[in-house]
Protein backbone atom coordinates (compact mmCIF):
# COMPACT_ATOMS: atom_id res chain seq x y z
CA UNK A 1 0.00 0.00 0.00
CA UNK A 2 1.29 3.11 -0.78
CA UNK A 3 0.36 6.40 1.11
CA UNK A 4 -1.42 8.98 -0.37
CA UNK A 5 0.03 12.58 0.35
CA UNK A 6 1.25 15.43 -1.53
CA UNK A 7 4.55 15.54 -3.26
CA UNK A 8 6.60 18.24 -2.47
CA UNK A 9 6.97 20.72 -6.04
CA UNK A 10 10.14 19.90 -7.01
CA UNK A 11 9.28 16.24 -7.02
CA UNK A 12 6.20 17.15 -9.42
CA UNK A 13 8.20 19.22 -11.81
CA UNK A 14 11.33 16.56 -11.54
CA UNK A 15 9.09 13.53 -12.60
CA UNK A 16 7.39 15.83 -15.13
CA UNK A 17 10.51 16.62 -16.93
CA UNK A 18 11.19 12.67 -17.05
CA UNK A 19 7.67 11.78 -18.27
CA UNK A 20 7.83 14.88 -21.05
CA UNK A 21 11.82 13.51 -22.10
CA UNK A 22 10.51 9.97 -22.33
CA UNK A 23 7.78 10.46 -24.50
CA UNK A 24 9.85 12.64 -26.51
CA UNK A 25 11.99 9.56 -27.01
CA UNK A 26 9.35 7.82 -27.74
CA UNK A 27 7.94 9.89 -30.55
CA UNK A 28 11.58 9.56 -31.76
CA UNK A 29 11.39 6.66 -32.00
CA UNK A 30 8.32 5.94 -34.06
CA UNK A 31 8.06 9.96 -36.06
CA UNK A 32 11.29 9.30 -38.87
CA UNK A 33 9.45 6.07 -40.10
CA UNK A 34 5.87 8.03 -40.55
CA UNK A 35 7.25 10.59 -42.19
CA UNK A 36 9.47 8.03 -44.55
CA UNK A 37 5.80 6.76 -45.54
CA UNK A 38 3.98 9.77 -46.26
CA UNK A 39 6.74 11.38 -48.24
CA UNK A 40 6.62 7.72 -49.99
CA UNK A 41 3.37 8.75 -51.68
CA UNK A 42 4.49 12.34 -52.75
CA UNK A 43 4.16 13.45 -56.36
CA UNK A 44 7.04 15.74 -56.61
CA UNK A 45 10.52 13.83 -58.05
CA UNK A 46 12.38 15.29 -55.48
CA UNK A 47 12.72 14.96 -51.07
CA UNK A 48 10.26 17.75 -49.53
CA UNK A 49 8.17 17.70 -46.79
CA UNK A 50 4.79 18.28 -46.71
CA UNK A 51 4.19 16.46 -49.44
CA UNK A 52 2.19 18.20 -52.34
CA UNK A 53 0.04 15.48 -53.39
CA UNK A 54 -0.79 12.14 -53.34
CA UNK A 55 0.50 8.97 -55.87
CA UNK A 56 1.35 5.07 -55.78
CA UNK A 57 4.15 6.49 -58.32
CA UNK A 58 6.88 5.29 -56.38
CA UNK A 59 5.82 2.20 -55.25
CA UNK A 60 4.94 1.17 -59.01
CA UNK A 61 8.34 2.61 -59.99
CA UNK A 62 10.19 0.26 -57.49
CA UNK A 63 8.68 -2.87 -58.75
CA UNK A 64 9.35 -1.30 -62.44
CA UNK A 65 13.18 -1.28 -61.42
CA UNK A 66 14.47 -4.42 -62.55
CA UNK A 67 17.64 -4.08 -60.02
CA UNK A 68 15.80 -3.29 -57.07
CA UNK A 69 13.29 -5.96 -57.48
CA UNK A 70 16.09 -8.74 -57.87
CA UNK A 71 17.86 -7.09 -55.18
CA UNK A 72 14.92 -7.85 -52.76
CA UNK A 73 14.83 -11.53 -54.11
CA UNK A 74 18.63 -11.48 -53.36
CA UNK A 75 17.59 -10.98 -49.81
CA UNK A 76 14.99 -12.82 -49.57
CA UNK A 77 17.14 -15.91 -50.07
CA UNK A 78 19.86 -14.62 -48.00
CA UNK A 79 17.27 -14.37 -45.21
CA UNK A 80 16.22 -17.61 -45.89
CA UNK A 81 18.99 -19.06 -45.85
CA UNK A 82 20.27 -17.51 -42.67
CA UNK A 83 17.06 -18.75 -40.55
CA UNK A 84 17.10 -22.18 -42.01
CA UNK A 85 20.79 -22.28 -41.29
CA UNK A 86 20.33 -20.81 -37.77
CA UNK A 87 17.90 -23.13 -36.95
CA UNK A 88 19.58 -26.63 -38.00
CA UNK A 89 22.98 -25.34 -36.58
CA UNK A 90 21.11 -23.66 -33.75
CA UNK A 91 18.45 -25.53 -31.64
CA UNK A 92 21.02 -28.35 -31.29
CA UNK A 93 23.27 -26.03 -29.82
CA UNK A 94 21.03 -24.64 -27.69
CA UNK A 95 20.01 -27.90 -26.50
CA UNK A 96 23.93 -29.06 -25.88
CA UNK A 97 24.43 -26.02 -24.01
CA UNK A 98 21.40 -26.51 -21.72
CA UNK A 99 21.11 -30.29 -21.40
CA UNK A 100 24.37 -31.51 -22.15
CA UNK A 101 26.08 -33.51 -19.55
CA UNK A 102 29.96 -32.81 -20.32
CA UNK A 103 32.24 -29.83 -19.56
CA UNK A 104 32.10 -27.25 -21.27
CA UNK A 105 29.01 -25.71 -21.68
CA UNK A 106 29.51 -22.34 -20.61
CA UNK A 107 32.89 -22.31 -22.51
CA UNK A 108 30.06 -24.03 -25.61
CA UNK A 109 27.75 -21.05 -24.97
CA UNK A 110 30.41 -18.08 -25.37
CA UNK A 111 32.51 -19.70 -27.92
CA UNK A 112 28.85 -19.22 -29.84
CA UNK A 113 28.57 -16.00 -28.53
CA UNK A 114 32.15 -14.49 -29.46
CA UNK A 115 31.30 -13.90 -33.49
CA UNK A 116 28.27 -12.02 -32.32
CA UNK A 117 30.23 -9.66 -30.35
CA UNK A 118 32.94 -8.86 -32.78
CA UNK A 119 31.80 -5.99 -35.00
CA UNK A 120 30.25 -7.23 -37.76
CA UNK A 121 32.90 -4.83 -40.01
CA UNK A 122 35.54 -7.13 -38.77
CA UNK A 123 33.96 -10.20 -39.27
CA UNK A 124 33.01 -9.16 -42.91
CA UNK A 125 36.53 -8.30 -43.71
CA UNK A 126 38.33 -11.14 -41.86
CA UNK A 127 35.62 -13.60 -43.91
CA UNK A 128 36.73 -11.61 -47.54
CA UNK A 129 40.13 -11.91 -46.67
CA UNK A 130 40.33 -15.72 -45.33
CA UNK A 131 37.59 -16.36 -48.25
CA UNK A 132 39.96 -14.93 -51.27
CA UNK A 133 42.90 -17.03 -50.29
CA UNK A 134 41.48 -20.20 -50.43
CA UNK A 135 39.39 -19.15 -53.68
CA UNK A 136 36.36 -18.12 -52.75
CA UNK A 137 35.10 -15.03 -53.87
CA UNK A 138 32.51 -13.24 -52.40
CA UNK A 139 29.01 -14.95 -53.65
CA UNK A 140 25.61 -14.48 -52.06
CA UNK A 141 26.49 -18.23 -50.56
CA UNK A 142 29.62 -16.37 -48.87
CA UNK A 143 27.29 -13.80 -47.58
CA UNK A 144 24.90 -16.00 -46.05
CA UNK A 145 27.06 -18.04 -44.10
CA UNK A 146 29.28 -15.47 -42.43
CA UNK A 147 25.27 -13.58 -41.54
CA UNK A 148 25.00 -16.95 -40.09
CA UNK A 149 27.89 -17.16 -38.45
CA UNK A 150 27.38 -13.80 -36.99
CA UNK A 151 23.55 -13.83 -36.33
CA UNK A 152 23.93 -17.70 -34.86
CA UNK A 153 24.21 -16.23 -31.40
CA UNK A 154 20.36 -14.94 -31.09
CA UNK A 155 19.16 -17.98 -32.20
CA UNK A 156 20.83 -19.88 -29.07
CA UNK A 157 20.45 -17.24 -27.05
CA UNK A 158 16.22 -17.05 -27.47
CA UNK A 159 16.44 -21.01 -27.74
CA UNK A 160 18.25 -21.30 -24.58
CA UNK A 161 16.70 -19.35 -22.29
CA UNK A 162 13.20 -21.17 -23.42
CA UNK A 163 14.77 -24.42 -22.69
CA UNK A 164 16.23 -23.27 -19.32
CA UNK A 165 12.93 -22.19 -18.11
CA UNK A 166 10.97 -25.56 -19.14
CA UNK A 167 9.69 -27.96 -16.89
CA UNK A 168 12.56 -30.67 -16.94
CA UNK A 169 9.45 -33.24 -15.73
CA UNK A 170 7.69 -32.83 -18.64
CA UNK A 171 11.13 -34.95 -20.48
CA UNK A 172 11.40 -37.23 -17.20
CA UNK A 173 7.85 -38.00 -17.77
CA UNK A 174 8.27 -38.69 -21.54
CA UNK A 175 11.19 -40.99 -20.75
CA UNK A 176 9.24 -42.89 -18.01
CA UNK A 177 6.52 -43.28 -20.43
CA UNK A 178 9.23 -45.34 -22.29
CA UNK A 179 9.61 -42.71 -25.56
CA UNK A 180 13.01 -42.99 -26.38
CA UNK A 181 15.30 -39.67 -26.32
CA UNK A 182 14.51 -38.84 -29.73
CA UNK A 183 10.73 -39.47 -29.42
CA UNK A 184 10.51 -37.12 -26.44
CA UNK A 185 12.68 -34.82 -28.36
CA UNK A 186 10.52 -34.82 -31.38
CA UNK A 187 7.02 -35.00 -29.22
CA UNK A 188 7.53 -33.19 -26.10
CA UNK A 189 10.80 -30.76 -26.02
CA UNK A 190 10.62 -29.13 -29.55
CA UNK A 191 7.00 -28.73 -29.43
CA UNK A 192 7.82 -26.81 -26.95
CA UNK A 193 10.46 -24.78 -28.20
CA UNK A 194 8.78 -23.52 -31.00
CA UNK A 195 7.42 -20.10 -30.20
CA UNK A 196 11.47 -19.57 -29.35
CA UNK A 197 12.51 -21.25 -32.63
CA UNK A 198 9.74 -19.03 -34.32
CA UNK A 199 11.23 -15.75 -32.71
CA UNK A 200 14.54 -16.57 -33.17
CA UNK A 201 14.02 -16.98 -36.95
CA UNK A 202 12.34 -13.66 -37.44
CA UNK A 203 15.06 -11.91 -36.11
CA UNK A 204 17.45 -13.87 -37.92
CA UNK A 205 15.55 -13.66 -41.44
CA UNK A 206 15.78 -10.13 -40.57
CA UNK A 207 19.00 -9.51 -39.85
CA UNK A 208 19.87 -11.98 -43.23
CA UNK A 209 17.50 -9.57 -45.37
CA UNK A 210 18.93 -6.30 -43.61
CA UNK A 211 22.37 -6.81 -42.86
CA UNK A 212 24.74 -4.35 -44.23
CA UNK A 213 27.82 -4.63 -41.89
CA UNK A 214 29.04 -8.14 -42.95
CA UNK A 215 27.14 -7.88 -46.15
CA UNK A 216 29.15 -5.17 -47.87
CA UNK A 217 32.29 -7.05 -47.63
CA UNK A 218 31.30 -10.55 -48.44
CA UNK A 219 28.13 -10.09 -51.27
CA UNK A 220 28.35 -11.53 -54.56
CA UNK A 221 29.39 -8.79 -57.31
CA UNK A 222 26.39 -9.66 -59.71
CA UNK A 223 23.80 -10.46 -56.96
CA UNK A 224 23.85 -7.34 -54.87
CA UNK A 225 21.88 -7.18 -51.41
CA UNK A 226 18.94 -4.83 -50.89
CA UNK A 227 20.74 -3.07 -48.16
CA UNK A 228 23.93 -2.75 -50.23
CA UNK A 229 21.30 -1.39 -53.49
CA UNK A 230 19.91 0.35 -51.13
CA UNK A 231 22.99 2.00 -49.59
CA UNK A 232 24.21 3.56 -53.02
CA UNK A 233 20.25 4.44 -53.82
CA UNK A 234 20.43 6.81 -51.01
CA UNK A 235 23.78 8.10 -51.58
CA UNK A 236 23.09 8.66 -55.33
CA UNK A 237 19.27 10.01 -56.26
CA UNK A 238 17.33 11.95 -54.42
CA UNK A 239 13.66 10.95 -55.47
CA UNK A 240 11.00 9.51 -53.42
CA UNK A 241 11.97 6.17 -54.45
CA UNK A 242 14.43 5.23 -51.34
CA UNK A 243 11.27 6.07 -49.21
CA UNK A 244 8.92 3.64 -51.31
CA UNK A 245 11.27 0.72 -51.00
CA UNK A 246 11.54 2.23 -47.04
CA UNK A 247 7.51 1.60 -47.03
CA UNK A 248 7.63 -1.96 -48.51
CA UNK A 249 10.55 -2.44 -45.64
CA UNK A 250 8.38 -0.91 -43.13
CA UNK A 251 5.33 -3.45 -43.72
CA UNK A 252 7.73 -5.88 -43.60
CA UNK A 253 8.99 -4.87 -40.10
CA UNK A 254 5.39 -4.48 -38.91
CA UNK A 255 4.58 -8.08 -39.95
CA UNK A 256 7.47 -9.15 -38.49
CA UNK A 257 6.17 -7.70 -35.00
CA UNK A 258 3.06 -9.23 -35.39
CA UNK A 259 5.18 -12.41 -35.76
CA UNK A 260 7.39 -11.52 -32.57
CA UNK A 261 4.53 -10.83 -30.28
CA UNK A 262 2.00 -14.05 -31.78
CA UNK A 263 5.34 -16.45 -30.76
CA UNK A 264 6.92 -15.74 -27.74
CA UNK A 265 5.47 -12.09 -26.91
CA UNK A 266 7.05 -9.28 -27.15
CA UNK A 267 7.82 -9.27 -22.97
CA UNK A 268 9.97 -12.02 -23.74
CA UNK A 269 12.38 -10.38 -26.62
CA UNK A 270 14.60 -9.63 -24.04
CA UNK A 271 15.48 -12.62 -22.34
CA UNK B 1 15.35 -39.48 -9.64
CA UNK B 2 12.12 -39.81 -10.91
CA UNK B 3 13.58 -41.54 -14.03
CA UNK B 4 15.38 -44.60 -12.01
CA UNK B 5 12.15 -45.37 -9.72
CA UNK B 6 10.12 -46.85 -13.22
CA UNK B 7 11.59 -50.10 -14.60
CA UNK B 8 12.74 -50.51 -17.81
CA UNK B 9 10.39 -52.50 -19.58
CA UNK B 10 11.24 -52.04 -23.01
CA UNK B 11 13.80 -54.46 -25.10
CA UNK B 12 16.85 -52.69 -25.56
CA UNK B 13 16.71 -51.00 -28.84
CA UNK B 14 19.08 -52.06 -32.13
CA UNK B 15 22.29 -50.19 -32.64
CA UNK B 16 21.23 -47.98 -35.14
CA UNK B 17 18.20 -46.52 -32.92
CA UNK B 18 20.95 -45.96 -29.99
CA UNK B 19 23.13 -43.77 -31.93
CA UNK B 20 20.62 -41.86 -33.45
CA UNK B 21 19.72 -41.82 -29.74
CA UNK B 22 22.57 -40.51 -28.16
CA UNK B 23 23.32 -38.52 -30.99
CA UNK B 24 20.32 -36.66 -30.66
CA UNK B 25 19.69 -36.97 -27.26
CA UNK B 26 21.57 -33.53 -26.12
CA UNK B 27 23.57 -35.10 -23.31
CA UNK B 28 26.65 -35.29 -25.08
CA UNK B 29 28.17 -31.94 -27.11
CA UNK B 30 27.66 -33.75 -30.60
CA UNK B 31 24.17 -31.75 -30.97
CA UNK B 32 26.66 -29.13 -31.47
CA UNK B 33 29.50 -30.31 -33.30
CA UNK B 34 28.11 -28.58 -36.39
CA UNK B 35 27.26 -25.10 -35.42
CA UNK B 36 31.46 -25.35 -33.50
CA UNK B 37 32.59 -26.72 -36.97
CA UNK B 38 30.93 -24.01 -38.93
CA UNK B 39 32.01 -21.42 -36.43
CA UNK B 40 35.83 -22.27 -36.90
CA UNK B 41 35.49 -22.24 -40.24
CA UNK B 42 33.83 -19.66 -40.61
CA UNK B 43 34.89 -17.19 -37.93
CA UNK B 44 38.27 -18.37 -36.04
CA UNK B 45 40.42 -19.27 -38.61
CA UNK B 46 39.08 -15.83 -40.86
CA UNK B 47 39.95 -14.20 -37.60
CA UNK B 48 43.51 -16.08 -37.42
CA UNK B 49 44.16 -15.13 -41.09
CA UNK B 50 43.25 -11.38 -40.32
CA UNK B 51 45.62 -11.10 -37.27
CA UNK B 52 48.38 -12.58 -39.64
CA UNK B 53 47.71 -10.37 -42.94
CA UNK B 54 47.69 -7.90 -40.22
CA UNK B 55 51.08 -8.36 -38.48
CA UNK B 56 53.13 -9.56 -42.08
CA UNK B 57 54.40 -8.28 -45.45
CA UNK B 58 53.00 -10.73 -48.19
CA UNK B 59 52.66 -10.49 -51.58
CA UNK B 60 49.40 -11.53 -53.42
CA UNK B 61 49.27 -12.95 -56.78
CA UNK B 62 46.16 -14.36 -57.97
CA UNK B 63 44.32 -14.11 -55.33
CA UNK B 64 47.10 -16.72 -53.23
CA UNK B 65 49.66 -15.66 -50.50
CA UNK B 66 52.88 -16.30 -52.28
CA UNK B 67 55.92 -15.10 -49.61
CA UNK B 68 54.84 -14.18 -46.07
CA UNK B 69 57.08 -12.67 -43.25
CA UNK B 70 56.20 -11.82 -40.24
CA UNK B 71 56.71 -7.48 -39.39
CA UNK B 72 55.29 -4.59 -37.43
CA UNK B 73 55.51 -2.60 -40.26
CA UNK B 74 52.33 -2.09 -40.63
CA UNK B 75 51.24 -1.70 -37.71
CA UNK B 76 54.30 0.96 -36.52
CA UNK B 77 52.94 2.53 -39.67
CA UNK B 78 49.57 3.26 -38.71
CA UNK B 79 50.53 4.37 -35.27
CA UNK B 80 52.31 7.18 -36.77
CA UNK B 81 49.54 8.05 -39.28
CA UNK B 82 47.73 11.00 -38.26
CA UNK B 83 45.03 9.82 -39.96
CA UNK B 84 44.55 6.88 -38.01
CA UNK B 85 44.86 9.24 -34.86
CA UNK B 86 42.03 11.76 -35.83
CA UNK B 87 39.74 8.53 -37.31
CA UNK B 88 39.49 6.41 -34.18
CA UNK B 89 39.57 9.52 -31.93
CA UNK B 90 36.48 10.62 -33.65
CA UNK B 91 34.93 6.96 -33.84
CA UNK B 92 35.15 7.06 -29.94
CA UNK B 93 33.88 10.38 -29.19
CA UNK B 94 30.70 9.73 -31.63
CA UNK B 95 30.37 6.47 -30.22
CA UNK B 96 30.64 7.59 -26.68
CA UNK B 97 28.97 10.56 -27.05
CA UNK B 98 26.11 8.55 -28.48
CA UNK B 99 26.06 6.02 -25.20
CA UNK B 100 25.51 8.99 -22.94
CA UNK B 101 22.91 10.76 -25.18
CA UNK B 102 21.12 7.23 -25.50
CA UNK B 103 20.87 6.86 -21.89
CA UNK B 104 20.25 10.29 -20.95
CA UNK B 105 16.88 9.57 -23.38
CA UNK B 106 16.33 6.36 -22.98
CA UNK B 107 16.41 5.92 -19.22
CA UNK B 108 12.96 8.13 -18.61
CA UNK B 109 11.20 5.89 -20.97
CA UNK B 110 12.52 2.61 -19.24
CA UNK B 111 11.25 4.60 -16.22
CA UNK B 112 7.70 5.70 -17.73
CA UNK B 113 7.61 1.25 -18.41
CA UNK B 114 8.35 0.75 -15.02
CA UNK B 115 5.35 3.05 -13.04
CA UNK B 116 2.77 2.88 -16.28
CA UNK B 117 -0.06 0.61 -16.36
CA UNK B 118 -0.27 -2.47 -18.82
CA UNK B 119 -0.88 -0.47 -22.49
CA UNK B 120 1.73 2.56 -21.09
CA UNK B 121 4.25 -0.87 -21.11
CA UNK B 122 2.74 -2.26 -24.20
CA UNK B 123 3.11 0.75 -26.15
CA UNK B 124 6.81 1.36 -25.03
CA UNK B 125 7.53 -2.60 -25.91
CA UNK B 126 6.07 -2.17 -29.57
CA UNK B 127 7.82 1.13 -30.09
CA UNK B 128 11.27 0.20 -29.21
CA UNK B 129 11.11 -3.43 -30.56
CA UNK B 130 9.67 -2.43 -34.20
CA UNK B 131 12.96 -0.44 -34.64
CA UNK B 132 14.97 -3.20 -34.29
CA UNK B 133 13.34 -5.05 -36.99
CA UNK B 134 13.34 -2.06 -39.68
CA UNK B 135 16.07 -1.87 -42.09
CA UNK B 136 18.60 0.54 -40.63
CA UNK B 137 19.21 2.13 -43.74
CA UNK B 138 16.13 3.30 -44.13
CA UNK B 139 15.91 5.01 -40.75
CA UNK B 140 18.70 6.74 -41.37
CA UNK B 141 17.31 7.61 -44.64
CA UNK B 142 14.38 9.16 -42.82
CA UNK B 143 16.74 11.32 -41.25
CA UNK B 144 18.19 12.67 -44.49
CA UNK B 145 14.51 13.29 -45.38
CA UNK B 146 14.24 15.44 -41.76
CA UNK B 147 17.36 17.13 -41.86
CA UNK B 148 17.75 17.80 -45.27
CA UNK B 149 17.98 20.87 -46.71
CA UNK B 150 14.13 21.19 -47.69
CA UNK B 151 13.23 18.72 -44.88
CA UNK B 152 11.04 18.65 -42.30
CA UNK B 153 13.38 20.58 -39.96
CA UNK B 154 13.89 23.72 -42.60
CA UNK B 155 10.23 23.91 -44.26
CA UNK B 156 9.27 24.03 -40.29
CA UNK B 157 11.47 26.74 -39.25
CA UNK B 158 10.90 28.72 -42.47
CA UNK B 159 7.19 28.49 -42.56
CA UNK B 160 7.66 30.04 -39.41
CA UNK B 161 10.29 32.87 -40.59
CA UNK B 162 12.69 31.62 -38.17
CA UNK B 163 15.44 31.39 -40.98
CA UNK B 164 15.55 32.33 -44.64
CA UNK B 165 18.08 30.44 -46.19
CA UNK B 166 17.87 26.61 -45.43
CA UNK B 167 20.64 25.87 -42.11
CA UNK B 168 22.70 23.20 -43.33
CA UNK B 169 22.93 20.28 -40.92
CA UNK B 170 23.05 17.37 -43.69
CA UNK B 171 26.79 16.19 -44.07
CA UNK B 172 27.79 17.66 -40.74
CA UNK B 173 29.01 16.19 -37.18
CA UNK B 174 25.23 17.22 -35.49
CA UNK B 175 23.31 14.84 -37.86
CA UNK B 176 25.56 12.12 -37.90
CA UNK B 177 24.98 12.56 -33.96
CA UNK B 178 21.33 13.12 -34.01
CA UNK B 179 21.14 9.41 -36.30
CA UNK B 180 23.31 7.92 -33.92
CA UNK B 181 21.51 8.21 -31.21
CA UNK B 182 17.79 7.78 -32.64
CA UNK B 183 18.97 4.36 -34.28
CA UNK B 184 20.71 3.07 -31.20
CA UNK B 185 17.90 4.14 -28.97
CA UNK B 186 16.36 0.78 -28.49
CA UNK B 187 18.91 -1.40 -27.86
CA UNK B 188 19.43 0.88 -24.42
CA UNK B 189 15.98 1.09 -23.35
CA UNK B 190 15.80 -3.09 -23.89
CA UNK B 191 17.86 -4.13 -21.42
CA UNK B 192 17.37 -1.07 -18.83
CA UNK B 193 13.50 -2.36 -19.13
CA UNK B 194 14.83 -6.46 -18.91
CA UNK B 195 16.35 -5.48 -15.75
CA UNK B 196 13.96 -3.35 -14.32
CA UNK B 197 11.13 -5.04 -14.84
CA UNK B 198 12.82 -7.90 -12.27
CA UNK B 199 12.60 -5.48 -9.71
CA UNK B 200 10.81 -6.30 -6.63
CA UNK B 201 8.18 -3.94 -6.74
CA UNK B 202 7.40 -4.04 -2.80
CA UNK B 203 11.24 -2.20 -2.76
CA UNK B 204 9.33 1.20 -5.05
CA UNK B 205 6.61 0.85 -2.18
CA UNK B 206 8.37 0.15 1.12
CA UNK B 207 10.42 3.38 0.12
CA UNK B 208 7.49 5.38 -0.71
CA UNK B 209 5.95 4.66 2.92
CA UNK B 210 9.62 5.91 4.33
CA UNK B 211 8.69 9.07 3.59
CA UNK B 212 10.88 8.99 0.10
CA UNK B 213 9.66 11.47 -2.26
CA UNK B 214 9.28 9.84 -6.03
CA UNK B 215 12.77 11.09 -7.51
CA UNK B 216 13.63 10.64 -4.16
CA UNK B 217 12.99 6.49 -4.64
CA UNK B 218 14.12 6.93 -8.56
CA UNK B 219 17.62 8.09 -7.19
CA UNK B 220 18.34 6.07 -4.44
CA UNK B 221 15.94 2.60 -5.40
CA UNK B 222 15.42 2.64 -8.85
CA UNK B 223 18.76 3.99 -10.14
CA UNK B 224 21.03 1.76 -8.14
CA UNK B 225 18.70 -1.47 -9.17
CA UNK B 226 19.15 -0.75 -12.73
CA UNK B 227 22.75 -0.58 -12.78
CA UNK B 228 23.71 -3.59 -14.71
CA UNK B 229 20.78 -2.90 -17.31
CA UNK B 230 22.64 0.65 -17.72
CA UNK B 231 26.03 -1.34 -18.29
CA UNK B 232 24.29 -3.80 -20.76
CA UNK B 233 22.89 -1.25 -22.45
CA UNK B 234 26.11 0.80 -22.54
CA UNK B 235 27.97 -1.77 -24.02
CA UNK B 236 25.97 -2.93 -26.67
CA UNK B 237 25.42 0.96 -28.05
CA UNK B 238 29.02 1.98 -27.96
CA UNK B 239 29.77 -1.16 -29.44
CA UNK B 240 27.34 -0.77 -32.24
CA UNK B 241 28.03 2.85 -32.80
CA UNK B 242 31.94 2.23 -32.55
CA UNK B 243 31.91 0.27 -35.57
CA UNK B 244 28.55 1.25 -37.72
CA UNK B 245 29.05 1.96 -41.38
CA UNK B 246 25.73 3.04 -42.55
CA UNK B 247 25.19 6.18 -40.53
CA UNK B 248 28.29 8.03 -41.09
CA UNK B 249 28.21 6.99 -44.52
CA UNK B 250 24.82 8.45 -45.45
CA UNK B 251 23.92 11.33 -42.95
CA UNK B 252 27.96 12.15 -43.08
CA UNK B 253 27.53 12.95 -46.85
CA UNK B 254 30.63 10.34 -48.02
CA UNK B 255 33.62 12.70 -46.07
CA UNK B 256 32.63 12.14 -42.39
CA UNK B 257 35.67 9.45 -41.89
CA UNK B 258 35.11 7.07 -39.05
CA UNK B 259 36.66 3.77 -38.27
CA UNK B 260 34.22 1.49 -40.15
CA UNK B 261 34.24 3.73 -43.18
CA UNK B 262 37.94 3.83 -43.32
CA UNK B 263 38.21 0.27 -43.52
CA UNK B 264 35.49 0.07 -45.88
CA UNK B 265 37.87 2.26 -48.26
CA UNK B 266 40.69 0.48 -47.23
CA UNK B 267 39.59 -2.86 -48.08
CA UNK B 268 36.72 -2.41 -50.90
CA UNK B 269 38.63 1.25 -53.10
CA UNK B 270 41.61 1.05 -52.36
CA UNK B 271 42.40 -2.47 -51.95
CA UNK B 272 44.96 -2.47 -49.35
CA UNK B 273 44.68 -5.16 -47.28
CA UNK B 274 47.22 -5.20 -44.74
CA UNK B 275 45.84 -1.60 -43.97
CA UNK B 276 42.36 -3.00 -43.87
CA UNK B 277 43.51 -5.76 -41.43
CA UNK B 278 45.43 -3.34 -38.76
CA UNK B 279 42.43 -1.16 -39.11
CA UNK B 280 39.83 -3.96 -38.44
CA UNK B 281 42.52 -5.21 -35.64
CA UNK B 282 42.70 -2.11 -34.04
CA UNK B 283 38.67 -0.99 -34.06
CA UNK B 284 38.49 -4.64 -32.56
CA UNK B 285 41.02 -4.23 -29.73
CA UNK B 286 39.68 -0.59 -29.01
CA UNK B 287 36.37 -1.85 -29.00
CA UNK B 288 37.15 -4.58 -26.65
CA UNK B 289 39.26 -2.13 -23.88
CA UNK B 290 36.30 0.21 -23.80
CA UNK B 291 33.83 -2.67 -23.32
CA UNK B 292 36.23 -4.35 -20.58
CA UNK B 293 36.20 -0.63 -18.88
CA UNK B 294 32.24 -0.32 -18.87
CA UNK B 295 31.82 -4.03 -17.62
CA UNK B 296 34.57 -2.60 -14.75
CA UNK B 297 32.63 0.59 -14.40
CA UNK B 298 29.21 -1.20 -13.82
CA UNK B 299 30.64 -3.52 -11.44
CA UNK B 300 32.07 -0.69 -9.05
CA UNK B 301 28.98 0.40 -8.78
CA UNK B 302 26.40 -2.99 -8.64
CA UNK B 303 28.95 -3.82 -5.99
CA UNK B 304 27.04 -2.92 -3.16
CA UNK B 305 23.65 -3.94 -4.31
CA UNK B 306 24.94 -7.49 -4.97
CA UNK B 307 23.52 -8.48 -1.34
CA UNK B 308 20.08 -7.38 -1.84
CA UNK B 309 20.30 -9.28 -5.46
CA UNK B 310 20.81 -12.81 -3.58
Amino acid sequence: MIRHRLFPLSDLLGLGLIHAVAIFSLVLLVAPSIIVVIISFDTRAYVSFPPEGFTFRWYAEVFDKGELVEAMLNSLQVGLTVTLLCIVLGVPTALACVRGRFRGTTALSVFVLVPHMVPGIVLGVAVLFAGSLVGVVPSIWLQSIAITVFILAVMVRTVQSRLMRLDPALEEAAANLRATPFQSLRTVTLPLLMPAILAGAVFTFVEGFDNLSVAIFTHGFRDRPLPVELLALVQYTSSPLVAAVSGVQIVLAIAALVAVSMSIGLDNVNE
Amino acid sequence: MAKASFPKLAARPGVGERLIDALLSGRGIWPAVPAIVVLTVVAVIPFIVLLSLGFSDFVVSRGEIVSQTFSLDHLSNALSDSLYWTTFQRSLTLALSTTALCLIFGYPVAYLFLVGGRWTKRLILVLTIAPLLTSGIVRTYAWLVILGGRGVVNSTLAGMGLIDQPMRIMNTHWAVLIGMVQIHLPVMILPLIAVMSRHDGRLVEASENLGATRLGTLRTVILPLSVPGIGTGAALVFTLSYTTFVVPQILGGGNYLNAATMIYEQVVYSLEWSKGSVSSLILMLTCLVMLVAIALVTNHFTRWTRGSDA
